[in-house]
């Protein structure tokens, strides 16, 4: 049985900004852009949640909802300092760590001596190191597996440790919520719900190929999440599945034409940034996104091992053509696979001398 | 140009020379097979210019001789969906050329014998004769393991070694080699004399020769080699360069030697096989004193494992190879025992017949 800690930290860039200026402390605080430049809010503190405020709203939403919000431009140079902070001492306790974001990681503690092996005590003693050393909180599930795990650390949030032993985990599962399964979005849960399913015991009575037949390849993970089982491993040597880049505009890009326009100029910074990845990966897809100014979201994509920029604008085009309308935000990326991942045993060469080549 | 054949006189030679014509050509005439009529004898060439194949076979009711090209693969279908003893009637008119049988017509398009390209003639540098039966041996115990399309073009061939009395052919892809001796009495050189024959024209005489003690005629040019019998001649350009000192790569100590049954060796590593990794092909041989286990493993987490008595004495020892490699050599060897020479886990096996063996395989192993 595995032993996997799941830590997210509790909005982690108003946690930085309340850590670095106490006068912030105890008043509702977002982190985001200006509501004069259409910003959105990234995240926002406990205090300002109570009014309702959710990241990637409106900027100008959410000081409607709470006019006393206090909204601080990001500063990821320094988020992304403390998140190697946290990661050192996440390092003391496993190696196997999968980043998911600056603040959120899997470890897998399953070979770990520290704490006489005890992950619930490993993600205490991490939980306390950050609280200690960094000034901010980090809450933390504990549970056989990735999924659960997840879903653990959100459980007692925030500040909060859950821990599911492995004789607990169908009590757990049974009770949990269908919509709190990954993958079970605002839509599926609906149509879970007329079906009268709510709970992942009411979930456990449909068969495997009913399943399938109404959820298709996800069918089958549903099948066993709602069972505790998520065999995926931590994947700890920071591997990549995709790289993508947005820019929301500070107006509205209304033509076909605008879109284009501003494909190129992301593009490039895409490129920019695929540069950095160097030779371990190949592409595998290509996707872009828009985000219309009724903040509804369409995404596109398409196999493609070359990213061509015509390729990207194709996928724009079907976005237009599919809803031609003004869009605020404009995002594209790029599907990777893994060549080390990939790599496999290694035929050793006869030891042939290149011929023509001078006696040594 | 008139005359008969019987159908199954000319498929024969007509589907060796249509081997070689290629699906998409550069020229027009290299889709057609030139058919030259002269005496009572037929001759038929198919080339893509690095190979040429001449077959030729004796036809009567010669009405008039004559020459003329007409596209190969259809002269092939045709002459093959004739019903089995077919007398076929071919006979020039104009542009066309008619081909009759019992209640069949076809008209074929021609295009003139002139354009036909002519391999030029080389002078030669070694001629001889062998035995068309050890030249089908040194190909059939070799060339399976020739590279196919490598960088290394000059490993895209055979090699054919002209020793004193003796025909040698290599063949190597760079991760095994394959080795064979033939006697050739007729061979009469001072030192040896090197030639690296291209894939395809091996594999196209591979299919001409027959298991027969019939004499063909070899000859070597400095680009071209021929290869005559009565019934064909096979006409290949070289490759130009240099084949890898091969001597370099053979195991000059056995080590510890395996003896084991071939049959039930191949059976084992081609059951293991199955369960291997469908790309890499990978398979782990553990020896131990009287015993070879095989194992296998894929992505699905599936495994084979067999378990095979052997004569082995000496430390255990654990390795990795390329199923598809053994079981090629395991194919090549014919004699009931077969000797696998293991140094360690980085170095290459040795596999041969336990004695008086023509060949020898040398495979690097994998790391698995």
């Amino acid at each position: 049985m595995r032993k996997i800690i799941h830590c997210d930290c509790d909005c982690f860039y108003a946690s930085v900004e309340m850590r670095d200026d106490p006068n912030l402390r105890g008043r509702p605080l977002a982190v985001g852009g200006a509501s004069d430049r259409r910003g959105v809010i990234s995240t926002c503190n406990y205090e300002a949640r109570s009014y309702g405020v959710r990241s990637a709203m409106p900027t100008a939403q959410a000081k409607k909802l709470c006019p006393e919000l206090i909204v601080v431009p990001g500063n990821m140079n320094k988020y992304r300092e403390v998140s190697r902070q946290i990661r050192d001492i996440f390092l003391r306790y496993s190696e196997t760590i999968e980043p998911l974001s600056l603040d959120e990681a899997y470890l897998d503690v399953s070979h770990s001596d520290h704490c006489q092996g005890s992950a619930t005590l490993m993600a205490e003693a991490i939980r306390r190191q950050v609280r200690e050393e960094l000034g901010i909180t980090i809450s933390a599930g504990v549970a056989p597996n990735k999924f659960l795990a997840k879903v653990a650390s959100d459980w007692r949030k925030p500040d909060g440790l859950t821990v599911i032993t492995p004789d607990a985990v169908d009590q757990f599962v049974l009770r949990l919520p269908v919509a709190k399964i990954h993958g079970v979005g605002r839509v599926t849960a609906e149509k879970m719900r007329r079906r009268g399913i709510h709970t992942c015991a009411d979930l456990r009575t449909i068969s495997l190929i009913e399943l399938t037949q109404d959820y298709g390849k996800f069918g089958r993970r549903l099948y066993e999440l709602c069972r505790g089982i998520d065999e995926r491993p931590v994947n700890g040597d920071g591997s990549r599945k995709s790289l993508s880049i947005e820019h929301t505009f500070s107006e509205d890009l209304k033509s076909l034409e605008e879109w284009l326009e501003q494909l190129t100029g992301l593009y490039m910074r895409l490129l920019q940034r695929m540069e950095k990845l160097g030779d371990r990966y190949t592409i595998s897809g290509a996707t872009v996104k828009v985000k219309y100014n009724d903040f509804s979201i369409m995404t596109q994509e398409r196999a493609s091992h070359t990213c061509r920029i015509s390729e990207f604008r194709q996928l724009l085009c079907q976005c237009w053509h599919r809803r031609p309308a003004p869009i605020r935000l404009l995002g594209m990326g790029v599907k990777l696979k893994d060549l080390r991942a990939e790599m496999g045993p290694e035929q050793l060469p006869l030891p042939l001398p290149e011929p023509n080549a001078f006696p040594a | 140009m008139k005359f008969n054949v019987s159908r199954d006189a000319l498929l024969k030679p007509l589907q060796l020379v249509a081997g070689v014509v290629e699906k998409r050509q550069t020229l027009p005439v290299l889709a057609n097979v030139l058919i030259q009529l002269q005496g009572q004898e037929l001759s038929l060439t198919g080339t893509d210019l690095e190979v040429e194949i001449v077959g030729r076979l004796p036809v009567d009711g010669v009405e008039m001789e004559g020459e003329v090209t007409v596209p190969a693969r259809k002269l092939l279908d045709i002459c093959r969906s004739l019903p089995d003893g077919a007398e076929l009637k071919f006979e020039r008119d104009g542009e066309r050329l008619v081909l009759r049988s019992g209640r069949s017509r076809f008209l074929l398009s021609t295009l003139p014998a002139a354009d036909f390209p002519n391999q030029d003639e080389t002078s030669a540098q070694t001629r001889f004769a062998i035995s068309q039966r050890e030249i089908r041996r040194l190909i059939e115990a070799t060339s399976f393991a020739m590279a196919q399309q490598d960088v290394r073009y000059y490993l895209n061939g055979l090699l054919l070694e002209c020793r004193p009395q003796q025909l040698r052919a290599v063949a190597t892809d760079g991760h095994r080699l394959a080795l064979c001796d033939r006697d050739a009495p007729g061979l009469n050189v001072d030192a040896p004399i090197q030639a690296i024959v291209p894939r395809k024209g091996v594999l196209e005489l591979g299919r001409l020769l027959e298991d027969t003690d019939a004499q063909a005629e070899v000859v070597l040019g400095s680009n071209h080699i021929r290869v005559v019998s009565g019934q064909f001649t096979f006409t290949s350009k070289l490759v130009d360069g240099k084949f890898p000192d091969y001597e370099r790569v053979l195991p000059r100590a056995a080590g510890n030697e395996i003896y084991a049954d071939r049959q039930a060796l191949r059976q084992a590593f081609s059951r293991a096989a199955i369960l291997s990794n469908e790309k890499y092909r990978g398979v782990r041989l553990q020896v131990s004193e009287g015993l070879l286990q095989i194992v296998a493993n894929n992505p699905e987490q599936e495994e084979a494992e067999e378990q095979l008595v052997v004569d082995y004495v000496g430390e255990p020892l654990e390795i990795g190879f390329n199923v598809s490699y053994l079981l090629d050599v395991t194919a090549a060897i014919h004699s009931e025992k077969i000797r696998i020479g293991l140094a360690d886990a980085n170095s290459s096996a040795l596999i041969q017949q336990p004695e008086e063996g023509d060949s020898l395989y040398v495979v690097m192993p994998m790391r698995l």
